[in-house]
């Protein structure tokens, strides 16, 4: 229904579509609604709400199924006995350390519109170098956590520099990078893993638990924390995002674009050397064979988490709950007598879901953009 | 209101088309009758339903039941049956705003997609034909280009060009159907829109019906013979095109005359020199002597690749710069980025507002303080309060119609992104602002607050330099327009300017063609 006094005034009337397209927003600020000279476009009352409803089931669909998968697995007959128990429950969130803060750093560089498939591998190498400085070499605990950091960075800062000086797609150079440094793992470690002289402050971190929550979990609040700042409450963070937006129009801004996109690689190997930290710190072993999954499940991860709280747009809530998403229903299958191979199967899946999903949000904006040209 | 009766003369008849989105009513049972081999203009404002009507003509939205379409002496068709296989059918044949062509596939692909591809033995594609039918397309529509050309290669016009060829390639000898063109010049000099209209007029004699829809006055009533005008999704009017005048399509439009549309001259502009250039060089430009006084808007009048956009990048230090001085303020000013240019003071804004302008999916606040984000990180931690309401204030100085500052720009009017744009500089204050085409795909109200807002900075001490196309545009909205013409500035001409004079000087052949640049 539209309910509008004739004749109009006088003025050239732009585009109410657009505003409709815009209409959540009235109902959830207390922004001013800013039109000059115009009445305020008439709404029903009804279809207010009704757009109300549908912006929270979007936002929070990925919430609903997490809690629906929770309260599933918690009342299964055959889950229930082993799932909602406080040791469960922490091997499950502990489980999903390593590869939350490797989402998470993955997050600066997709933010930017890149890609890391070497972030797994990344870690891994991380993980493998510090194992075989404390093993081999006998460095200190925290100068081995640095020394980890720090080669993160440094391959991160390798990634970053042949994305931008090369101006090639960052989605092949950094398969490459990730197939050579499994094959440095390879040649350095001779595939043997690294079991002894491990330190003990290292292996108690991966299995401690501080208020009843595991260590290696508060690493990754913290980290969620950090990237979420960095992200949203950063002009850098910002500039990401405006150079993930329109990279020509970003450089017209005066952004450093391509000086952003190395250090967002830089800052993205940082965190994938923490995570291979934290795999150390679990495993309590060096292992040169690197989960092939990893960088996937990272992509699944933030991918998923675009499509909730801000929806179309990469974000740290959302990424935090597309991981709990995916730990909920793997840990849950398993426990449903389900074998292993459900871990990559169900990952999988949920990437081509959430790639299918982004795909149909934006096909959604590409319609209220033709809209506007009425 | 009477039905439309659908005669022999008539090649297509809407009756009672209606479209609601979401509870709002962008079109409002529109009646609309085309007549056979005529140029039927389709008028008016953004969001005045003329967009909505061609979706819903092409089949690709689908309008509120209730509605006929009738083509030629066919029996109606309601809406709710139409689809996009029914319109081509009928011989309905389209050009959208932004054609859906192929950057990276040649011209010879970009048309076989529009069509088929020809083919030889075993289903191969017949390159041979398929190249050679291309050819003689592109020559028969002046398109200097080879068949193998990837259309990335060449400029826009001559995309969208090719884009107009696709729809008209299988039709040339129908004298039944519909040619629908959606702003078909919206990105073409005026020398080669003038090339088309002539085209398109030699088709509706051949019997071609045209439905045409564009926001530029002057075409519309060199081209159209009839014109409907719609405003807020209802038809205003359909009127004989013959001893129209530009004025009076204005005053339908936008329902209030043109003396308001655009806002006077100022008072004075002083002899100041805000920024000298002399002897500029690089690309397509041999030696650019420009003065550009304080508080004025001095209109670079030159075709398309005469480097009228080149000179704006190369002012803001986007675009490489062999030779030349300019100083600004008296000081020496060479900018080597655009962050030297807007630290100097300095603000431009780009062409193409999609692609290097807008941040679309960021909200219109981030889009208006964007490039200036450090400004509001103080002690570790983002103003973001101080960011809206600067926004807030932003959206109120620079009449900008948006529902919130959170909404993602792309959900804005082409008038309002763009004012969305001009804003993101103006709330810097610049001492030279660069504006390439600010009005490009805005309707004219907002063309006419675009113009309020050029004028109120040159008021607080801003130097404008303004690049259009249009040349009534042009002379309505400088003080001083400076021809631009084979690589040099070849006259300035004063107040009062004359855009036949602009078109004519624009266009002159170069005086020195053989000359050799220094």
């Amino acid at each position: 229904m539209t309910t509008r006094s004739r004749p109009r005034p006088e003025t050239a009337v732009d585009d109410m579509p657009a505003q409709r397209a815009g209409d959540p927003a009235v109902v959830a600020t207390d922004v001013p609604v800013v039109v000059q000279t115009e009445e305020p476009p008439a709404r029903s009352a009804a279809s207010t709400v009704g757009a109300f409803g549908g912006r929270v089931l979007r936002q929070y669909s990925l919430v609903f199924l997490l809690v629906a998968s929770f309260v599933l697995y918690s009342t299964w007959g055959k889950t229930s006995s082993v799932f909602l128990t406080g040791d469960s429950l922490r091997v499950m969130v502990a489980g999903q350390a390593v590869i939350g803060v490797l989402t998470l750093g993955i997050l600066v560089t997709m933010v930017a519109g890149n890609f890391d498939l070497s972030v797994g591998n990344i870690a891994g190498l991380s993980q493998i170098m510090t194992a075989t400085l404390y093993a081999k070499h006998g460095w200190g605990l925290w100068p081995g956590i640095i020394a980890g950091i720090v080669i993160g960075g440094f391959v991160g800062g390798i990634n970053g520099v042949l994305v931008t000086v090369l101006r090639v797609d960052p989605f092949i150079i950094t398969l490459g990078t990730a197939s050579a440094i499994l094959g440095f793992i390879d040649w350095y470690t001779k595939d043997q893993s690294i079991v002894n002289g491990i330190p003990a402050g290292i292996t108690n971190f991966g299995r401690d638990n501080f208020l009843g929550v595991p260590d290696i979990v508060w690493v990754l609040a913290l980290v969620a924390l950090v990237i979420y700042y960095l992200l949203e409450h950063t002009p850098y963070g910002r500039n990401l995002h405006a150079i993930g937006s329109n990279r020509a129009a970003a450089r017209l801004l005066g952004i450093r674009v391509e000086r952003s996109i190395a250090i967002a690689f830089v800052i993205n190997g940082i965190f994938a050397g923490i995570a291979g930290v934290l795999m150390l710190a679990r495993a309590g072993a060096g292992n040169p064979q690197i989960p092939p999954t990893l960088a996937l499940t990272a992509l699944a991860g933030a991918f998923l988490g675009a499509a909730s709280f801000k929806v179309g747009r990469l974000n740290v809530p959302g990424t935090i709950v597309a991981l709990l998403f995916l730990a909920v229903n793997i840990t849950g299958l398993q426990y449903a007598g389900v074998a292993n191979w459900i871990n990559e199967m169900f990952t999988g899946l949920s990437l081509i879901f959430a790639i299918a999903l982004a795909a149909v949000l934006s096909k959604e904006r590409t319609v209220k953009k033709t809209r506007k040209t009425a | 209101m009477p039905a439309v009766m659908a005669g022999p003369r008539t090649a297509l008849a809407v009756r009672g088309l209606s479209k609601t989105y979401a509870g709002h009513l962008a079109l409002d049972s529109l009646f609309l009758q085309i007549r056979t081999g005529e140029i039927h203009a389709l008028l008016g404002g953004n969001g005045s339903g003329k967009s909505t009507t061609i979706k819903i003509l092409a089949g690709v939205v689908p309008a509120d039941p209730g509605g006929e379409i009738v083509l030629g002496g066919e029996d109606p068709v309601g809406v709710h049956d139409w689809t996009p296989a029914k319109a081509h059918a009928a011989g309905l044949r389209f050009v959208h705003q932004q054609p859906a062509v192929f950057p990276e596939l040649s011209i010879a692909e970009n048309l076989a997609l529009g069509a088929e591809f020809p083919r030889g033995a075993g289903g191969r594609v017949d390159w041979r034909a398929l190249n050679a039918r291309t050819a003689e397309l592109l020559e028969r529509y002046e398109i200097h280009a080879s068949p193998k050309t990837p259309l990335a290669a060449l400029r826009a016009a001559d995309r969208c060009r090719v884009a107009i060829v696709r729809a008209l390639q299988d039709r040339d000898d129908a004298d039944s159907g519909v040619l629908v063109l959606d702003e078909p010049t919206a990105a073409l000099p005026a020398a080669e829109v003038e090339h088309l209209l002539d085209a398109l007029r030699g088709y509706a004699e051949a019997g071609q019906t045209i439905l045409y829809v564009s926001h530029r006055l002057d075409e519309v009533l060199s081209v159209a013979d009839r014109v409907t005008v719609l405003r807020d999704g209802r038809k205003v009017d359909t009127v004989e095109a013959d001893g129209l005048r530009e004025a009076d399509l204005i005053e339908m439009i936008v329902g209030r005359p043109l003396d308001r549309v655009f806002p006077a001259p100022p008072v004075e502009t002083t002899e100041d020199a805000a920024m000298t250039i002399r002897g500029l060089r690089g690309g397509p430009l041999h030696g650019i002597d420009l003065t550009l006084r304080k508080g004025e808007v001095l209109g670079i009048a030159g075709l398309l690749g005469s480097g009228r956009s080149e000179l704006l990048r190369m002012l803001f230090g986007a675009y490489a710069v062999d030779g030349g001085s300019v100083t600004l303020d008296g000081e020496d000013y060479e900018p080597t980025s655009p962050q030297a240019a807007m630290k100097a003071g300095v603000a431009y804004v780009p062409e193409d507002r999609q692609a290097d302008a807008l941040l679309c999916g960021e909200s219109v606040r981030h889009n208006l303080t964007a490039g200036q984000e450090a400004s509001y990180f103080r002690k570790f931690l983002y103003r973001h309060r101080l960011e809206r309401s600067d926004a807030h204030r932003s959206i109120g100085d620079f009449l900008i119609r948006v529902v919130s500052d959170t909404q993602p720009v792309e959900t804005l009017s082409g008038g309002n992104q763009q004012k969305v744009v001009m804003a993101r500089w103006l709330r810097r204050r610049p001492k030279v602002l660069l504006l390439d085409e600010p009005t490009q795909g805005v309707d004219v109200g907002a063309r006419a607050e675009i113009y309020q807002l050029i004028r109120r900075a040159t008021e607080q001490g801003t130097s404008v330099i303004l690049v259009v196309s249009e040349p009534e545009e042009l002379a309505h909205a400088s003080d001083r327009v400076a021809v631009l013409r084979g690589g040099r500035i070849t006259t300035v001409v004063e107040r009062p300017i004359d855009a036949h004079k602009l078109t004519e000087l624009m266009n002159a052949a170069p005086p020195n063609v053989g000359e050799a640049s220094p």
